[in-house]
């Protein structure tokens, strides 16, 4: 909200310089944004928190200012003298739903004189940012903005059977407003209507058919207070905002319906002259009790972490106009102003306090009771994961949760359930949650190829949303996208699964439909372990790639399950191991793992490792046949091995090859 | 043939007094240490020779190849050094660049998480997480936000169904672990949060938080602000400055937003900080009694605070980043730099 300075100057005296009145404002929870120096005054504009309605008039701030400084508020003049004539021969008022409304009141002023506002008025009005129309209208804006009041007239000549009906909206009808906007109305919609039709949508905006035009005589003036959540249901529903929506949805004062009616009446005789009806119609049904709350001081001080002295908190409550009713021991009984309905709790009245005993003199205690903190397991393999990768010179990426709904981003590897689409969605580009992470990655491996980076090795730690029952499931993956080769990729996973303590017992299979729409044929497996999939891995399809990467996505929270990391010492053998080189040649159709089971199946003694290291086809080789080379460890714990024996092992080991796979020793 | 041993010591002691290149060592080490050398022709005698002799014969032998290979190596060193420092060899260039080897990087909001994480650890705090796809119950009316109130106005929310929502905030799992647990309750929830805000340099529709939630007995506002300025110095620095300002949340009271001095331009106002010296980081308070009301907890017997921080905001001010979307355009040439 825009204050003018020179304005509160008219309801506080202070002595402090518009940053210096800015610098304490903020302090006490009213943030300025802005000071802006406007026709030799100065305009403050200051964020009033939703919980603050009463900080939405020039008056409220003005007590904020009285509560920080100490100053003493002077209130505008409100009295003026009427007419014997009452406001009923001129009016009659029904209230249909005293909830909706809780107040109405009108008056009414005949043969006023409509024009220009003073120049005074209209620098104020300019200051805040508002465009002066007429002087019945300004003044009403000039009121809203003095008390936070929304206040609306009627030209009262256009309202017909002298009728105002404050009742929801029958169907069919409609209004158009004064801005122009022509809006259906719903039954659910409190409106203001005459005998006839809906001359106002109650508290948010006034008719075109009865505003105030150059040719009003007599007016009608409703000051009311409307239910915030009726108005700001009714407002979004319209889509029309206004000052007074704004306002009403906040929650405005009972009691300051009728100082804001008068005040305004007062400032219409003094500038638009006419004569004002004598009394008032003032309907009201649900006059609100004024709230009693007891404050502890002890409760205070150890909410706080204080020693406050009771003395100091009835001085603060004092200034911010809240009533003390009783002081005794540590017990302080107050009464709360009717325009802090925010205020309705012992807890709130400790808010108040501390924040005009300012934040900042309550003091920094370091002395929070020791407690040690534990990384879960699941904190453990994440930043394993990470640390593992970028040491293998892996760049950790981010991309949206929301996707969009091309068939790509479609592509659900985890569930055969569909993917789980925003109702309201800003855009089609961000409208689905996403149910794997790989086609985000590839999208910044592209971007990445178009801004000069040729090669990446990228990963991303993040979550797929899989339909499941009332709340999706979501599934911590892991996104691997790299320009290396299958075997490299390959070697990676497995790696990383060692460092996780998972024993490889993982078995890649050849992957299925679904992985073939990211996969290219052939160059793609699924990867399980034990009796779960924890992945998939295979060569990218022609994504508009230069050189097709390698890409993994994984289980994450499979990882997180099998990981263990309990380790035990095993003892380093004293005696040398053997190691032999062997070559053989197989069939083209039998694989590496054929060889490595036969080999291992054998059990030949004191064979403690075979590891592959060439694959062969050519000149030498028969066609239909390859030759495989790989290197076996021999190793004893308790002695050193005779050649003899490992030589018997090596040759249990070959006729098995033989017999099994048909493998026969390559020759030098 | 002790004689023959001293003739050739004499003759050795000669030749080497005659050496002038480091070719001729090279000779004569062939001479008298080759394999058809001199000493190994006087070896194959040994087994010629009658027993009581060959031990003796043997000793000396070996005395002799001791001398000749040590006066042979220091031959062999002096030309080294002198060859060294009369010629001038190959340039050994120690300003060439060193190898470097690859190694990516954390994404800088990981590497921010984790700075925050191992601050609160230090002070006690678990790592909690909760679902990012929520029940309107955990994101609102638990939280103290009821229906049609104008405080929703600040949290506009993607739907995905009628009470099923993206959550909007990370203190979502504040109510999620103490429906779980009785206090006393540490922790920290770091998470993806979702609104429908179009995105521009200072907005995106997904970013990151950080939530804190102390509850135990007879904690304090001047717990929370010791523990916040714990965290500040520690991820600010030491001279950094902080503001405590009132403000509303509905699910805490009182509320407080904290500023720190702009690291920027040091107080005097930037555009960074709007021209007021101090840049808001994080939102906190007491927790509300109405929260605890939500999760069954005495609000007598237990008091706590709770505290949100927007990881974005944060690393930007760190590294005076001026745009979000870099975050997650995910440029290597931007990702290289943290």
């Amino acid at each position: 909200m825009k204050i003018s300075c020179n304005w509160l100057k008219d309801y506080i005296c202070f002595y402090l310089s518009p940053q210096e009145l800015a610098d304490k404002l903020t302090n006490a929870g009213l943030v300025v944004a802005d000071i802006k120096s406007v026709e030799e005054d100065f305009c403050l504009e200051v964020e009033v928190t939703s919980n603050r309605p009463d900080c939405l008039g020039i008056i409220g701030i003005a007590r904020e200012v009285a509560a920080v400084t100490g100053g003493i508020l002077r209130y505008p003049e409100t009295n003026y003298i009427c007419e014997s004539i009452n406001v009923s021969k001129f009016i009659n008022i029904v209230v249909d739903d005293s909830i909706l409304c809780p107040r109405y009141t009108a008056r009414v002023i005949r043969n006023v004189n409509i024009k220009q506002s003073p120049e005074w008025m209209q620098k104020r009005l300019r200051c805040l940012g508002l465009r002066p129309v007429n002087n019945i209208v300004d003044i009403t804006n000039y009121v809203m903005m003095e008390t936070g009041q929304p206040l609306h007239t009627f030209d009262l000549d256009k309202l017909s059977g002298q009728k105002v009906i404050v009742r929801r909206a029958m169907a069919g009808e409609e209004i158009v407003a004064i801005n122009g906007a022509r809006r259906a109305l719903f039954h659910d919609m409190l409106v203001i209507a005459d005998s006839k039709r809906p001359v106002a949508i109650a508290g948010i905006i006034g008719g075109k058919d009865t505003e105030i035009s150059e040719s009003t005589k007599n007016i009608l003036l409703e000051c009311a207070q409307f239910e915030p959540r009726q108005v700001r249901r009714t407002s979004r529903a319209l889509g029309i905002t206004s000052d007074s929506s704004y306002r009403f949805e906040r929650g405005t004062d009972f009691e300051g319906v009728d100082f804001a009616s008068k005040r305004a009446v007062r400032l219409i005789k003094e500038i638009a002259g006419g004569e004002i009806a004598g009394g008032i119609t003032d309907i009201n049904s649900n006059k609100p009790v004024k709230k009693k709350i007891t404050l502890r001081m002890e409760r205070l001080n150890r909410i706080l972490g204080l020693e406050m002295k009771r003395d100091i908190a009835v001085d603060i409550l004092n200034r911010l106009q809240f009533k003390i009713i009783n002081e005794v021991d540590n017990y302080i009984d107050v009464e709360v102003p009717g325009f802090r309905g925010d205020v309705y709790r012992e807890i709130d009245l400790i808010e108040e306090i501390a924040r005009i005993y300012g934040y900042n003199n309550i003091p920094t205690k370091t002395s929070i009771s020791v407690r040690g903190s534990v990384k879960s397991k699941y904190e453990r393999v994440e930043d394993s994961i990470r640390q593992f990768l970028v040491c293998l010179g892996f760049y950790e990426v981010k991309t949206f949760s929301i996707v969009d709904k091309s068939p790509l981003q479609s592509i659900n590897l985890w569930s055969d359930s569909g993917g789980i689409d925003i109702a309201n969605p800003l855009r089609q580009e961000e409208s689905r949650l996403r149910t794997c992470l790989l086609p985000s990655l590839i999208n910044i491996k592209i971007y990445n190829m178009h801004h000069g980076v040729e090669k990446v090795k990228i990963f991303e730690i993040a979550k797929v949303y899989l339909a499941d029952d009332r709340l999706p499931r979501e599934k911590t993956c892991l996104g691997i996208v790299a320009d290396v080769d299958f075997y490299t990729l390959k070697g990676i996973i497995e790696s990383l699964l060692l460092n996780l303590g998972i024993i490889l017992n993982c078995e890649l299979v050849t992957a299925g439909v679904i992985e073939s729409k990211l996969f290219k044929d052939g160059k793609a497996a699924k990867i399980k372990l034990s009796s779960n999939i924890l992945g998939y891995l295979g060569e990218a399809k022609e994504f508009g790639f230069k050189t097709s990467p390698y890409m993994a996505e994984l289980d994450m929270d499979l990882l997180v399950e099998k990981s263990n990391f309990t380790k035990k010492y095993q003892t380093l053998s004293q005696y040398p191991p053997v190691f032999r080189d062997l070559a053989v040649i197989i069939k083209e159709d039998y694989i590496w793992a054929d060889i490595e089971n036969c080999v291992k199946n054998t059990k030949a003694n004191y064979l403690e490792e075979i590891n592959f290291f060439d694959i062969y086809r050519g000149k030498q080789i028969p066609a239909g046949m390859k030759s495989i080379a790989f290197n076996l460890c021999f190793q004893s714990q308790d002695r050193t091995l005779k050649s003899e024996e490992v030589d018997l092992a090596v040759q249990t080991i070959l006729n098995s090859l033989q017999e099994t796979l048909g493998a026969e020793l390559r020759k030098q | 043939m002790i004689e023959k041993l001293d003739k050739i010591k004499r003759n050795f002691h000669a030749e080497t007094k005659k050496v002038s290149t480091i070719n001729d060592i090279e000779q004569l080490k062939i001479k008298y240490l080759g394999r058809k050398g001199i000493i190994n022709d006087l070896m194959k005698i040994i087994p010629t020779l009658p027993s009581e002799q060959r031990s003796l014969f043997g000793q000396q032998i070996n005395l002799l190849k001791t001398d000749v290979t040590n006066i042979i190596e220091e031959a062999h060193k002096r030309f080294h050094s002198e060859s060294s420092s009369k010629v001038k060899k190959e340039l050994f260039d120690i300003t060439l660049p060193g190898k470097h080897p690859f190694i990516g990087k954390k994404h800088p909001l990981t590497q921010t998480i984790d700075d925050i994480k191992d601050v609160f650890a230090r002070l006690g705090f678990d790592v909690a997480y909760g679902p990012e796809v929520e029940l309107e119950y955990y994101n609102f009316e638990a939280l103290n936000i009821p229906t049609d109130h104008p405080s929703r106005t600040d949290f506009d929310t993607f739907y995905i169904k009628n009470d099923v929502l993206l959550r909007s905030q990370t203190s979502t799992v504040q109510i999620r672990e103490m429906e779980k647990k009785k206090p006393p309750i540490r922790i920290i929830a770091p998470g993806r949060v979702y609104r429908p805000d179009t995105v521009d340099a200072r907005h995106s529709f997904m970013f990151h938080q950080v939530e804190g939630l102390l509850v135990d007995e007879g904690v304090s506002f001047a717990d929370l602000k010791g523990v916040l300025n714990q965290f500040i110095k520690t991820y600010f620095g030491q001279d950094v400055q902080m503001r405590f300002r009132p403000s509303f949340f509905p699910f805490t009271e009182p509320s407080a937003e904290v500023d720190i001095s702009c690291s920027i331009c040091g107080r005097k106002g930037c555009s960074v900080c709007s021209y007021s010296g101090w840049v808001e980081i994080l939102g906190a308070g007491m927790v509300d009694p109405n929260v605890f009301k939500a999760v069954h907890y005495d609000v007598e017997k237990y008091s706590g605070f709770a505290f949100g921080m927007g990881v974005e905001r944060i690393t930007m001010l760190k590294y005076c980043i001026d745009d979000i979307r870099l975050f997650y355009e995910n440029d290597i040439r931007f990702l290289s730099q943290f």
